[in-house]
């Protein structure tokens, strides 16, 4: 089935005509360059070329490393035009809303939209008067990950990363995102899942001193997910807070790596594509986004990404072992274990806290 | 006139890249940012003021000198018996090995940083080659993600900046004085603390504060071998115009440790001048 769509796909780019194109598309948008702001992999060549080709356009994707990075990008733009397309993550993403940084889109103009996962595109975050910013496009946890050759027991509880027993042997980000599980661990999120982005002071100092306890068994904190990589590679670490990335990596080069959703559940992210405000390829943008949520292009960023996709029927373009790693087409199997990333409102001080936790400061 | 218009292009390198850039983080430091992290024009001293009232900020600026002083110690022991050798026994080929001192020079930081993590992880080059040879059963975990990992890198990349200026200075004194010494009956070691090093005091003093400095500035070493306690004041500053995004407290923190500097590189330069009596 693959190998017919690719034949497909391979005999639109030499450029026949479509069975079903009635209008020749090239004619508008000849020419023009599609510029995406983007996580690493989200404008990756195996699923532009095609979009490419049938417009006779470019995409040219721009990867930003933190969201920090991208507002920063998006605020001294000032809304000039040099993107056209932002992915933020769920913690951004009503922010981008709220300072005006992006516009809404035309669901009715995305063929595929009441296709996608009804729970991720009725979410309230992105909607704002009676209109939709953002097309969901990618979602997945905040795994608990260890290498299942050092860790003989697998582990069911996030408490495992405090466990004396793997002193020196823990990984987690060097990110505010291990406040927000510190906090999940204590069980702050049991009646209201936002809890752990709006702590108290109190509840700082709680987690705070939690993270204070895991200090000792924390061989180093992260900064990109190649360094975490490495250091599982090198045996520096048996278990870590990390992406499916990670997972996916390894266990394609041969590693007992796993994965798991330790029983107090985990921070997980929805991305979304939104249209930058300023662009002036509005059009353009909204093309981008019909043929992204394709089920067969879905697939493909899942396959380049290892990340779960917004549109369930992408299932039926995956390779078994995707599908599995990705969840396709069980959403609630994340709706139930996960608490989806929130704008945490006095960042700066959660910021601080983390310094704190760094440099040792009760 | 003629001596203005060649002292322009340095007048507007000096605007554009120092006073400008300096001045727009002075004003800063003074401003605050609304919660969406946006700098308002609202002047207000409270980024000083939580500078020397929260722990974490001026622990970590004492700590980061500590780690200073301790960098420019070792530079300095290190460099002193390299130099003294460059210097005064070797006859031949000179050039060659102070060429070789510069060479690391020619290599990104980074590359030499993660050369470091080769060498240093506990599956690393050393911890294997040492369980093979039997010396250790373990292999030594904090060799790499600790402070010794970042004081070593640090020391690593900022020794040749210790050892030229010493050289230097070994290089500018007269034999005949170190003749003189040893005729007078003072032996070697004598002849070294007596004359030779006061005379290179100046060299030693200025290389020792060039580490001390530029360690005061860093924060790659602590991002790539640091441990989970390894924080160095560079590391809130790039947090602060990062992921906090807090401009105003990182420039404020900016312009502290540009005023600790300045007065480091004041008492530095009085003590070089006190020492250096001699004027070759």
């Amino acid at each position: 089935m693959l190998a017919l769509l690719a034949a497909f796909m391979f005999s639109c780019q030499g450029g026949e005509k479509k069975p079903e194109a009635v209008v020749d598309p090239m004619a508008k948008f000849k020419g023009a360059t599609l510029n995406i702001l983007c996580w690493e992999g989200y404008a990756d060549e195996k699923f532009t070329k095609a979009f490419e080709d049938k417009y006779g356009c470019k995409v040219k994707g721009t990867y930003f490393g933190t969201e920090d990075e991208m507002i920063s990008k998006l605020q001294a733009d000032g809304g000039s035009g040099a993107y056209d397309v932002v992915s933020p993550s769920c913690d951004f993403a009503g922010y981008l809303v709220q300072a005006g940084l992006v516009m809404p889109l035309d669901s009715a103009k995305i063929t595929r939209w009441n296709d996608l996962s009804g729970k991720l595109r009725g979410m309230a975050d992105v909607r704002s008067g009676g209109q939709i910013y953002g097309l969901p496009f990618t979602w997945g946890p905040d795994y608990l990950i260890y290498n299942a050759d050092m860790i003989k027991e697998p582990p069911t509880s996030w408490r495992a990363l405090w466990d004396p027993k793997n002193k020196g042997k823990v990984s987690v980000p060097d990110d505010i995102v291990n406040i927000y599980t510190t906090g999940l661990v204590l069980g702050m999120a049991k009646t209201d899942a936002g809890a752990i982005y709006n702590m108290t002071e109190e509840q700082l100092k709680q987690c705070k001193a939690e993270l204070a306890k895991l200090q000792p068994n924390v061989r180093k904190y992260w900064a990109t997910a190649g360094e975490l990589d490495n250091m599982f590679k090198n045996k520096e670490i048996a278990l870590a807070l990390g992406w499916p990335l990670t997972v996916n990596t390894l266990q394609k080069e041969g590693m007992n790596i796993k994965a798991v959703i330790p029983s107090e559940g985990a921070t997980g992210w929805i991305d979304r594509l939104m249209i930058v405000k300023g662009s002036k390829n509005t059009d353009l943008a909204q093309a981008w986004f019909d043929y992204i949520s394709q089920p067969e292009n879905m697939a493909k960023v899942a396959e380049v990404t290892t990340y779960s996709v917004a549109n369930p029927g992408a299932a039926a373009h995956m390779s078994d072992e995707l599908k599995k790693s990705t969840y396709a087409g069980n959403e609630n199997f994340y709706f139930e274990r996960l608490n989806w990333w929130q704008w945490a409102k006095d960042r700066k001080r959660y910021n601080e806290v983390w310094n704190e936790v760094k440099a040792a400061v009760k | 006139m003629r001596k203005y218009l060649l002292l322009f292009p340095l007048i507007v390198w000096l605007l554009i890249f120092m006073i400008l850039p300096y001045a727009f983080i002075l004003i800063q430091s003074f401003l605050e940012t609304d919660m969406f992290g946006k700098v308002v024009y609202h002047f207000n001293l409270s980024s000083y003021q939580k500078i020397f009232t929260s722990e974490v900020y001026y622990s970590t600026l004492l700590r980061t000198l500590w780690f200073a002083v301790i960098v420019a110690f070792v530079c300095i022991v290190i460099s002193l018996p390299l130099a003294y050798y460059i210097a005064f026994i070797v006859q031949r080929n000179k050039v060659l090995i102070y060429t070789l001192i510069v060479l690391p020079f020619w290599m990104s930081y980074i590359v030499r940083a993660y050369a470091w993590k080769i060498i240093l992880g506990q599956t690393g080059i050393l911890n294997t080659f040492l369980m093979s040879v039997g010396l250790i059963q373990e292999p030594m975990a904090y060799l790499l993600y600790s402070d010794f990992a970042t004081i070593l890198c640090l020391v690593y990349i900022l020794m040749p900046f210790v050892a030229i200026p010493i050289y230097t200075a070994f290089e500018q004194i007269p034999k005949s004085l170190i003749e003189a010494s040893k005729d007078l009956g003072a032996n070697g070691w004598t002849t070294f603390w007596k004359i030779t090093f006061p005379l290179a005091l100046p060299g030693i003093i200025s290389g020792g504060t060039f580490a001390l400095v530029l360690t005061m500035g860093d924060f790659m070493a602590a991002f790539l071998l640091g441990g989970p306690k390894t924080l160095m004041i560079s590391n809130i500053v790039t947090n602060l115009f990062g992921t906090s995004n807090d401009r105003p407290l990182g420039s404020a923190l900016g312009i502290v440790i540009l005023l600790l500097i300045l007065v480091l590189l004041e008492i530095s330069s009085r003590y070089e001048k006190k020492y250096a009596t001699f004027k070759s």
